[in-house]
């Protein structure tokens, strides 16, 4: 176990709890109880942006994924009253190739991170700057991107009250 | 094994695991989750790189914000795709629609 | 003068592109005015240059204007050359294009194409003027598909009706031909002496090969063929009479078909360094001269024997520059560029009275009604069939006179034969026409009038030189004006003094027997026993229909020529475009349809299938990137 600003317990936990909740997600029967593992396994990731030593991201994936997108979701949900059905039919038929595929996707690249070795020296300390460091870096280098993206949220915005609007409406 | 391998590990099963959802689950709101699972898997990968390799410090946590934003913005369109399509079909089943094939 | 000369092609040149753009708008129903207003001070330019030459005549007038193809070592100039042919040549087409210009005002009136003609007349005159000015081969050639494109414009100009524009399709195709030939000579030439000016072509003549030089001046000659009509390719001119009557006098008579005599005359120092060419262009010139006479023979319509006795004209000119007598050649083309003109326009008056009918059988007696006409048609008649003392007899008597001193007795055969069937047609053109009582309907013989002014004016000026200027150019005999005058062109040119007693008035009178015997002929069988022609027709049926069918001709080319090119394109179409091309064509996309129909299932329309795809393909691509190409 390597050591530095790396705490074993707690990640072996989280990663646990993350891994538990996503397997939820995809497999279980019910849309909702889907949709609340996948709550469950945001939390998960944002605690593991803090043992990561970045508390902004994860401030940010509570605000956003936890609070906003998780809420859409729900709100999908409930718009378009899922129906119950079998168990079968939650799985479509490419799903016995698609099983094995990731399985082996997962087995492969696990296996290059474990075997590689990195063309230059790792750090074992956190280097992740603190809340002002990355302030500086967000609203100097990367400010023009940051003004973009606002553009794209706008366009989205707007894309998605037209896509979204029943059509009897438009008149 | 190094600090920043098992959380590359964590990221590239969590990121499995979305993939199956996609590829595998029928509904298409599970697909658009699946899909956030994926996007968490790669957000955890960039912060991992950034708080372990010299160099590219706080660049990382930079990148993930984009990507949380974008994924805002594609959670919200493709939703709004969905309903749409729901309210024209009826339907969820991404494998009901094949209009467009040859 | 360097500005007088420039102006006299560019005159018309102006007055075709005004007419037929503006000329409807401006001038209405007037739209001559301008045409023939250039024409007129083109003609009156001419006759300065004419004048000039004539008192200056050893020096030829040059003038450059712009280089106009430049390519490596050839240049080839945009220039004048106006030597003393070049100014009978000038005389001639100026007289008759102004002439016949002012005689359309009263022709074509009311037509429908009223201005169009007017400016079709003007590029024909720009074209021609451009032909006989030029200083070099290539701008002569430009003038020389000019005049045959206006040809073709003019044949065809009644273009709706469908007999018209076949026989323009024809004279422009069957002038192709020829013009292939120009066209070789020109690039022989280009190879053997890199220039096309005449003045460096000539002087450098001695140091072309012997087979070469044959070469050239057959291909000339071919191009002469096309243009002047001679046999095998003079079926185009009997045909082209489908055009507007002022158009067969102006450019099927007089002017165009002169084009190839002139052409040939101009290349007189190629000619004389090559006996065979000459030989060629002599035989050629005799065949088509009494092949054609005996077509016309026969032909009912009055402008086909015209058309007929023009080839045949133009077969003496050509038998004469053969012969080696060039200057009674050129004096020949001017002195028929008169009459011939002449018969056509008065031909065209007669046609004009009859309300359009073309049949000599369905005219007669004509001669009270259309006393003008009568006189100046009788007139071109007499100086054509060649009697004492009008043009055509001074001219046509060198001739026959000049193959006999060289030696070529069977072309005075040949001659003499000619000139008694060419008498005996043109007897039978004006008995049948002027002589006996009218046979046209009633309807039409109402209407037969006088022709106006402006259109008997200009034959009354036309039927002066035919009638005078023998005597006035031709006196004496082989050693007149006319051959003093070309001397600086012809300039080989030895001659021995025409004895009037002896050989030369000898043969001038056994000529002249002949003429008149022919007459007589005439005169039996298409007045006095009119019985006559049905009967030895009766007699000598294959004959008869030999001649009346132009010795089958037409026929031939049917059968060798356009019979198989039109089955080679059918075959072509049939077989290599619909099968081969359309085969392969749609082969190909048989086959991409059979492919994309075995890939088509690929395309499911589910993005999962998709997405599985790019997933895999991830997959893959991990493994290439370290396993197979990584380290």
């Amino acid at each position: 176990m390597p050591g530095g600003d790396f705490h074993p317990i707690a990640f072996s936990i989280i990663a646990a709890w993350i891994l538990v909740c996503g397997i939820g997600v995809v497999t279980f029967k019910n849309i909702v109880h889907s949709a609340v593992s996948m709550v469950f396994c945001f939390l998960g990731v944002a605690a593991i942006y803090l043992l990561l030593n970045a508390s902004l991201v994860a401030i940010i994936q509570l605000l956003v994924y936890v609070g906003a997108i998780s809420v859409v979701i729900l709100f999908a949900i409930m718009l378009t009253e899922a129906q119950e059905g079998e168990y079968r039919l939650f799985f479509n038929r490419q799903s016995i190739f698609a099983f094995p595929l990731t399985v082996a996707v997962a087995v492969v690249v696990t296996a290059i991170l474990v075997s590689s070795r990195y063309p230059q020296p790792i750090s074992l300390k956190s280097l992740t700057p603190n809340l002002k460091g990355l302030a500086t870096l967000l609203f100097n280098v990367y400010v023009f991107p940051f003004e973009l993206v606002s553009l794209v949220l706008l366009a989205a915005m707007i894309g998605a009250i037209v896509l979204a609007r029943r059509e009897d409406e438009l008149q | 094994m190094s600090a920043i391998d098992w959380y590359l590990v964590l990221a590239t099963l969590l990121f499995c695991i979305g993939a199956f959802g996609v590829l595998a689950r029928r509904n298409l709101i599970l697909i658009v989750m699946s899909l956030e699972l994926m996007l968490n898997a790669v957000n955890i990968a960039l912060v991992a790189f950034s708080n372990f390799v010299p160099g590219v410090a706080g660049k990382g946590p930079i990148f993930a914000l984009f990507v949380i934003t974008i994924a805002a913005a594609e959670v919200t369109i493709g939703l709004a795709i969905v309903i749409a399509n729901y309210r024209n079909r009826r339907s969820l089943q991404a494998d009901s629609f094949d209009e467009l094939k040859g | 003068m360097k500005a007088i000369i420039t102006l006299i092609p560019l005159l018309p040149l102006f007055g075709f592109v005004v007419t037929l753009i503006f000329g409807k708008r401006l001038f209405g129903k007037r739209a001559d005015v301008l045409a023939v207003a250039v024409v007129t001070v083109a003609w009156v330019l001419s006759m300065y240059v004419f004048y000039h030459v004539f008192t200056h005549r050893e020096d030829a007038l040059q003038v450059q204007l712009f280089g106009w193809i430049g390519s490596g070592s050839l240049h080839v100039t945009w220039g004048y050359y106006v030597d003393t042919l070049t100014a009978v040549m000038l005389l001639v087409v100026g007289t008759i294009g102004m002439l016949v210009h002012y005689y359309s005002i009263g022709y074509m009136r009311g037509d429908e194409g009223y201005y169009r003609f007017f400016a079709y007349l003007n590029l024909f005159m720009f074209a021609m003027f451009t032909l006989i000015l030029a200083n070099n081969y290539l701008l002569m050639f430009l003038g020389w598909e000019g005049v045959g494109l206006c040809s073709y414009l003019l044949i065809a100009f009644w273009f709706r009706k469908k007999s018209a524009s076949q026989a323009g399709k024809k004279a422009f195709l069957v002038n192709r031909i020829g013009d292939f030939g120009f066209t070789l000579a020109m690039f022989l030439l280009i190879l053997s002496v890199n220039t096309l000016q005449f003045t460096g072509v000539f002087a450098q003549v001695g140091s072309i090969g012997n087979t070469t030089l044959l070469a050239i001046c057959l291909l000339l000659f071919m191009g002469a063929i096309g243009k002047s009509a001679q046999f095998p390719l003079h079926v185009w001119l009997p045909d082209a009479m489908e055009g507007p009557t002022p158009v067969s006098a102006l450019i099927h008579a007089a002017t165009m078909v002169n084009a190839g005599v002139y052409m040939v005359a101009r290349s007189y120092p190629l000619f004389i360094h090559s006996h065979a060419a000459m030989l060629v262009v002599m035989s050629i010139g005799a065949f088509t001269a009494i092949y054609a006479a005996l077509i016309a023979l026969t032909q009912n319509d009055i402008k086909r024997v015209i058309a007929y006795s023009t080839v045949s004209s133009l077969g003496f000119m050509f038998m004469a520059l053969g012969a080696g007598a060039w200057a009674a050649g050129i004096f020949y083309l001017l002195a028929h560029g008169f009459f011939k003109g002449l018969l056509f326009l008065a031909s065209g008056s007669v046609i004009h009275a009859m309300s359009g009918e073309q049949d000599m059988r369905l005219m007669g007696g004509l001669r009270k009604k259309l006393p003008l006409t009568f006189w100046t048609m009788l007139t071109g008649a007499v100086a054509m069939a060649g009697i004492f003392p009008l043009s055509g007899f001074w001219a046509k008597d060198e001739i026959i006179g000049g193959a006999f001193r060289a030696g070529y007795y069977w072309v005075w055969v040949v001659g003499i034969v000619t000139a008694f069937v060419t008498a005996i047609y043109m007897g039978r053109l004006i008995f049948l026409t002027f002589w006996g009582e009218n046979r046209a309907a009633a309807e039409v013989q109402h209407h037969i009038h006088e022709s106006p002014k402006v259109m008997t004016v200009p034959l009354v000026l036309l039927a002066i030189p035919a009638a005078v200027l023998g005597m006035i150019v031709g006196l004496p005999p082989d050693g007149g004006w006319i051959h003093r005058f070309l001397e600086p062109v012809f300039f080989r040119v030895e001659s021995e003094p025409f004895s009037w007693i002896g050989s030369g008035g000898l043969l001038m009178l056994v000529s002249l027997a002949v003429v008149l015997l022919g007459v007589y002929a005439a005169y039996v069988m298409y007045i006095r026993s009119r019985e006559l022609p049905a009967e030895l027709s009766k007699s000598f049926p294959w004959a008869y229909r030999a001649s009346f069918n132009k010795f089958y001709m037409d026929e031939f080319y049917e059968v060798s020529v356009i019979r198989p090119v039109i089955d080679g394109a059918n075959w072509l179409w049939t077989f290599f475009d619909v099968k081969a091309i359309d085969g392969s064509v749609n082969g190909l996309a048989w086959l991409w349809d059979r492919f994309a129909r075995l890939i088509r299932p690929l395309q499911t329309g589910r993005v999962q299938n998709y997405a599985f795809a790019i997933f895999s393909g991830m997959f893959v691509l991990v493994i290439v990137l370290r396993w197979i190409w990584g380290s």
